[in-house]
C-alpha cells in the first residue's frame, strides 16, 4: 500500500495544476455547506442564547429587530432615542427591575454601552481584573474589547465622534479604564461599558468646568448679571474626568428626560412580566415591549428559510462537481491507458492498478479534508466576530 | 440541527432565564436580611431603628468626615453599588451620590415627599453656558433636614415605605417600629417647641449655617456666622461678629461641636453664652441619635432657663 | 531457455493465426526476431511472456511451462523472470529516473524493495552511464538516456529473458549501436538470454542467430 501511495503521490506532485483543482473544487463545494452550518449553528447559538437570557426589552416604537440587535449585541443601528423617564415607569409599577442602557456611543469601533450597576448583575459579568465602575469617566471593558484595543486597568480610551464635523453635541471624552471583564462569548465581550451618566457626559448633558463664581481669569466670563455669571466661550470642556475635576461635573436639566435606547426589563415573576407587556398595549402606549426571543426567532426563521434555499443551491452545484470530477477521472484514465498496458506488461495486477487510481483519488480526497478542516477550524475559531459581521452589523 | 438537540436547547435555556428571573428579582430572597447603605447617619438611625434584624445597614463615611462633603473611595462604592437599598437625605446633602455609578432604583430620596418645602439659599451665584442657560450647583438647598423634627418623621416614613416596599411580608412590623421612632422623633419635636416658645425672640447666633430648617420649624430668631467649634475665630470674624451683636443682640451662641475653650471664654466676654445642637450628621462617638438630641434638647433648654 | 511445441494462437474474433511448431532459445543466446510487419513478432513476445495464452501447443521459458500457469502465477513469473525493452521506452513521465528503474518493485509483492535493490539500481545506472541523470523526469533526458533508463528498469530484477521490442527502432544510428552495445553487454554480464524484436538488418550480423517468422505459419494481420 506504501508503494501504491508513493506512486499516486508522485502522479500527484507531477500533475500539480490537475491536482489542486480537483481539491479546490472539492473543498469548495463541501466548505460551502459545512461554512454554513457552522455559522448559522453560532448565530443561532449565539443570538438565541443572549435572546432567551433578556426578557423584556422597551424602546421606541419601530423596528423591533434594530431595537434587539442595539441592546442586546451592541448592533450599529442605533434605534430611536427614549428617555430614562421610560425606566423610571417600569421602577414605578415595581412588577420588573429595569435596566436602562444607552448604546449610542463607539469607541475605536467598540460599542460604548452607557448602563447602570444592575446590568452587570444581571448579565452575571465579573471583572477578571481591576474593579467595577464607580465613578463618572470609570470604565470597565470587555475582554474583547481590551485585546483588540491593546488595552488595559489604568490606560484610557477616548469616544469617538459621532460625525467629524459634530462639534456642538458630542465631546471626545477619556475613559478611564478601571476593570476588564471575564470572557463571557457574547456580545459583552465586545463592550465598553460606563454610567449612563458618563455616556451622558459625552453628549454634553452632564459637564464640568472651571468655577465660574471663583474665576481669576476675566476673560473667561462673558458677563455677570445680578447672581448669575456669563461663561464665554472659553471655558474648557474637559475632555477627561479626573480626580481634581470630578466635582465640577454636574447635571443639566431634569435627569428623566436624559436620553437612553432601550430599557431592559426583568421582571419579578412571570405574572409581573404579562401585566407589564399589557400596560404597553394601549394605544396610547409611546414605546413598545419586545419579548427578545420572540424577534430573534422570527429572524432565525428568514435566516433559515434562505439557508434552505443555499442548501438546494449548493446540492445542485455538489453533484454538478461530483459529475465533473468523474469526468476528468475518466479522461484521466484514458491520458493514462498506455501507461497503465505498460506497467500490466511489466507484470503489475489489475488489482494492483486500481488500488494505484484509488490512493491518488484517496490523496486528493484527504488532501480536500484536510483543507476543509482547517477551514472550518479557522471558521469555528471566529465563528463568533463572523457572525456579528453577517447578522449583527 | 436536530429536533431533539433543538428542544433541548430551549429547555436549557428556558431554565437560564427561570434562573436569572429569580437571581436578579428586584426583591431578594425575603429571608436574608435587606442590605441598606445610607449617606447621613440619621438615615442609618431610622433604618436600623425601623428595620431591626430585617436589614443590614451600613453608613461607612469615616467618623471625622462632614458625610455631606465626603467622597467615597471605590471600594466603599462597590458597598453601595450591592446594597439592595441606598438611603439619600436629599436637599443636595452628599451630591457625590451624582458622581458615582450607583443604581439610580436602588436609590430612596428621603426628602422627595417634600421638595415643595426645601429651603433655597439665596447667598449662592448661579450661572449659565451652553444652550441650557441658567442653573447652579451643589449647596443652593439647605441639606439638614432632620433638624425639623417634623421633617424627621416624613423621612423615617420614607425608610418605612423603601424597605416595606422591598419586604411587602415584614410591613407590619416595620410599620409598628416606624411608629414607635415617630414618637420618638415628635417627643423631642414637642419639647424644643415648648422650648423655644419659653421665650419668643430670643436672638441667637449659630455657629454654622446648619440650622435653616431647624430655624424655620421652632420660629427662632437666629442669624448664622461661618466658625468652627475646634478653630478659634480670627480678628475679621470677630470683627464681623461684633458688628453683628449691635444690630442682633444674641445671648447665645449654639454650635455644631464642643467649642474650643478660648472661642468660649471669648464669647463669654461679650456676654454670649455657648452651647452645643449637635446635628448628628455622622455616627456619634458614644450614644445613638436619639441620646444625641436628647442631649441637645438638654442643652437648649439650659440656654433658654438661664 | 525458450521452447515452443506446436503452439497455435489466434485473436479472438480476429483472422490473425500463428502456428509454431517448434522453436527454441538456448541460455545465453543472443536472438534477432525479423520478419514483415503484423507477421505477429510482438505476438510471440507477449506469448512468451504469458500476456497471451496459445490455443494449443506448450511454452516453457526457464523452465517453467507458462502456458499452464494461472493468472497471478503468470504475472509474478512475467515481473521475475522477463525484462521488457519497448522501442517507445514506456517510461512513466511522473517518475524521476530512479522510480522508473525502480518500478517494478512498487507495483508487485513478489519483489522487496531492500537496500541492496536501490544499491544494484544506482550501479546499473552507473553501468548505463546514466548515474548524473537519476534525479531526472524523462521529459529531461533524450531518446537514447530513456532506453538507457528503461534497459536498466528491465535488468533491475535480474530476470533470466530480457525481451526487447524494437528497442532501437526510435534512436539515431549512432545511439542504435551504443544502445545495443550497452544491451549485449548486460545480458552477458547478467548472464541473461536475449530475444529481440528488430527491423535494423545492419545489426543482425551482431547476435548469435537470426529467426526470420516467414519460417513460421502466419496468416492475417497481428
Amino acid at each position: 500500500m506504501i508503494d501504491n501511495l508513493y506512486l499516486a503521490w508522485q502522479y500527484v506532485r507531477f500533475n500539480r495544476a490537475k491536482y489542486w483543482t480537483l481539491v479546490a473544487c472539492i473543498t469548495l463545494v463541501a466548505f460551502l455547506p459545512i461554512a454554513l452550518e457552522l455559522l448559522l449553528d453560532e448565530s443561532e447559538k449565539q443570538l438565541l442564547s443572549r435572546a432567551v437570557t433578556t426578557p423584556l426589552v422597551i424602546g421606541a416604537k419601530g423596528s423591533s429587530l434594530d431595537l434587539v440587535m442595539n441592546s442586546l449585541y451592541f448592533g450599529d443601528e442605533v434605534p430611536e432615542i427614549i428617555t430614562m423617564g421610560a425606566a423610571q415607569d417600569v421602577a414605578e409599577t415595581s412588577l420588573a427591575l429595569p435596566i436602562p442602557v444607552y448604546v449610542r456611543f463607539r469607541a475605536r469601533g467598540h460599542p460604548i454601552v452607557g448602563t447602570t450597576v444592575d446590568y452587570f448583575d444581571f448579565r452575571g459579568l465579573d471583572v477578571a481584573d481591576g474593579r467595577m465602575i464607580a465613578v463618572l469617566g470609570d470604565c470597565v471593558l470587555g475582554a474583547t474589547a481590551a485585546q483588540r484595543l491593546g488595552v488595559g486597568v489604568g490606560d484610557g480610551v477616548v469616544s469617538s465622534p459621532e460625525t467629524v464635523f459634530d462639534l456642538a453635541g458630542v465631546y471626545p471624552l477619556r475613559m478611564n479604564i478601571v476593570g476588564v471583564l471575564e470572557r463571557t462569548h457574547t456580545s459583552d465581550d465586545l463592550g465598553i461599558f460606563v454610567d449612563l451618566k458618563t455616556a451622558w457626559i459625552m453628549q454634553g448633558l452632564v459637564h464640568g468646568h472651571q468655577d465660574l463664581t471663583t474665576v481669576e481669569d476675566q476673560q473667561l466670563i462673558l458677563t455677570e448679571e445680578e447672581g448669575n455669571v456669563v461663561g464665554s466661550p472659553k471655558v474648557f470642556e474637559f475632555t477627561e474626568i479626573t480626580q481634581e475635576n470630578l466635582d465640577s461635573f454636574h447635571f443639566h436639566g431634569d435627569e428623566a428626560a436624559a436620553p437612553i435606547t432601550a430599557v431592559i426589563a426583568v421582571p419579578v415573576d412571570e405574572k409581573s412580566g404579562t401585566i407589564l407587556r399589557g400596560r404597553y398595549l394601549t394605544p396610547e402606549a409611546v414605546h413598545q415591549i419586545i419579548v427578545p426571543k420572540e424577534v430573534i426567532d422570527g429572524l432565525l426563521t428568514n435566516i433559515f428559510r434562505i439557508k434552505n434555499v443555499l442548501d438546494a443551491v449548493i446540492l445542485v452545484v455538489g453533484l454538478a462537481t461530483v459529475l465533473a470530477m468523474i469526468l476528468v477521472f475518466a479522461l484521466s484514465l484514458r491520458l493514462r491507458r498506455r501507461e497503465i498496458d505498460t506497467i500490466f506488461r511489466i507484470g503489475c495486477g489489475r488489482a494492483t492498478i486500481t488500488r494505484l487510481l484509488a490512493a491518488e483519488i484517496g490523496i486528493i480526497v484527504v488532501s480536500s479534508a484536510v483543507l476543509i478542516g482547517a477551514l472550518a477550524a479557522a471558521v469555528a475559531r471566529y465563528d463568533h466576530a463572523l457572525v456579528r459581521m453577517l447578522f449583527i452589523r | 440541527m436536530s429536533a431533539v438537540t433543538r428542544l433541548s436547547t430551549l429547555l436549557i435555556a428556558g431554565a437560564v432565564v427561570a434562573g436569572l428571573l429569580v437571581a436578579h428579582a428586584p426583591h431578594a430572597a425575603a429571608d436574608d436580611p435587606l442590605t441598606v447603605y445610607t449617606v447621613s447617619y440619621p438615615l442609618a438611625y431610622f433604618a436600623e431603628r425601623i428595620g431591626g434584624d430585617h436589614v443590614k445597614v451600613t453608613f461607612p463615611a469615616p467618623p471625622d468626615v462632614d458625610p455631606a462633603y465626603w467622597m467615597p473611595d471605590a471600594n466603599t462604592i462597590a458597598g453601595y453599588q450591592g446594597a439592595d437599598v441606598i438611603l439619600l437625605n436629599g436637599a443636595g446633602y452628599a451630591d457625590w451620590v451624582e458622581k458615582t455609578a450607583l443604581s439610580q432604583f436602588r436609590l430612596v430620596d428621603t426628602a422627595a415627599g417634600f421638595a415643595d418645602v426645601l429651603i433655597e439659599l439665596d447667598d449662592i451665584v448661579t450661572h449659565s453656558h451652553g444652550p441650557t442657560g441658567e442653573h447652579s450647583h451643589e449647596g443652593t438647598l439647605a441639606f439638614t433636614t432632620w433638624l425639623d423634627f417634623r421633617l424627621a418623621v416624613l423621612q423615617a416614613g420614607a425608610v418605612e415605605e423603601a424597605l416595606s416596599k422591598r419586604r411587602p411580608a415584614l410591613a407590619k412590623e416595620l410599620d409598628a417600629n416606624f411608629e414607635e421612632l415617630k414618637a420618638d422623633l415628635q417627643a423631642i419635636d414637642d419639647a424644643i417647641s415648648e422650648i423655644t416658645a419659653s421665650i419668643e425672640e430670643l436672638p441667637l447666633v449659630m455657629s454654622h449655617p446648619v440650622y435653616q430648617y431647624f430655624t424655620r420649624r421652632y420660629g427662632l430668631n437666629a442669624v448664622s456666622v461661618h466658625w468652627e467649634p475646634d478653630v478659634v475665630p480670627d480678628a475679621p470674624q470677630w470683627l464681623e461678629f461684633e458688628e453683628l451683636l449691635q444690630s442682633h443682640p444674641a445671648e447665645w451662641m449654639i454650635w455644631e461641636g464642643e467649642p474650643l475653650e478660648a472661642s468660649v471664654a471669648k464669647l463669654a466676654a461679650a456676654g454670649v453664652g455657648s452651647t452645643v445642637f449637635d446635628p448628628c450628621g455622622n455616627r456619634p462617638e458614644e450614644g445613638d441619635f436619639l441620646a444625641v438630641m436628647n442631649e441637645n434638647v438638654e442643652n437648649l433648654r439650659a440656654a433658654y432657663e438661664d | 531457455m525458450i521452447s515452443v511445441r506446436g503452439l497455435e494462437f489466434k485473436y479472438e474474433g480476429g483472422e490473425f493465426h500463428l502456428t509454431m511448431p517448434e522453436f527454441g532459445v538456448e541460455r545465453g543466446e543472443k536472438v534477432a526476431v525479423i520478419g514483415p510487419s503484423g507477421s505477429g513478432k510482438t505476438t510471440l513476445l507477449n506469448l512468451l511472456a504469458g500476456i497471451l495464452s496459445p490455443v494449443a501447443g506448450t511454452i516453457t521459458v526457464a523452465g517453467t511451462e507458462v502456458s499452464a500457469l494461472g493468472d497471478t502465477e503468470r504475472r509474478d513469473f512475467r515481473i521475475t523472470t522477463i525484462g521488457f525493452v519497448f522501442q517507445d521506452f514506456e517510461l512513466l513521465d511522473y517518475l524521476t529516473v530512479t522510480d522508473n528503474i525502480l518500478l517494478p518493485y512498487r507495483i508487485t509483492s513478489a519483489l522487496a524493495l531492500d537496500r541492496d535493490v536501490r544499491a544494484r539500481a544506482t550501479a546499473l545506472a552507473g553501468e548505463m552511464g546514466i548515474s548524473d541523470l537519476v534525479q531526472r523526469h524523462p521529459s529531461e533526458l533524450s531518446q537514447g538516456e530513456k532506453q538507457r533508463a528503461a534497459i536498466c528498469r528491465a535488468l533491475l530484477p535480474r530476470p533470466r529473458l530480457i525481451l526487447a521490442d524494437e528497442a532501437t527502432g526510435n534512436l539515431d544510428p549512432v545511439n542504435k549501436t551504443h544502445i545495443l552495445d550497452l544491451l549485449f553487454r548486460s545480458v552477458d554480464h547478467h548472464e541473461a538470454t536475449l530475444l529481440a524484436v528488430t527491423h535494423d538488418h545492419e545489426l543482425l550480423d551482431r547476435f548469435d542467430r537470426v529467426a526470420d517468422f516467414k519460417d513460421f505459419h502466419a496468416w492475417g494481420d497481428a
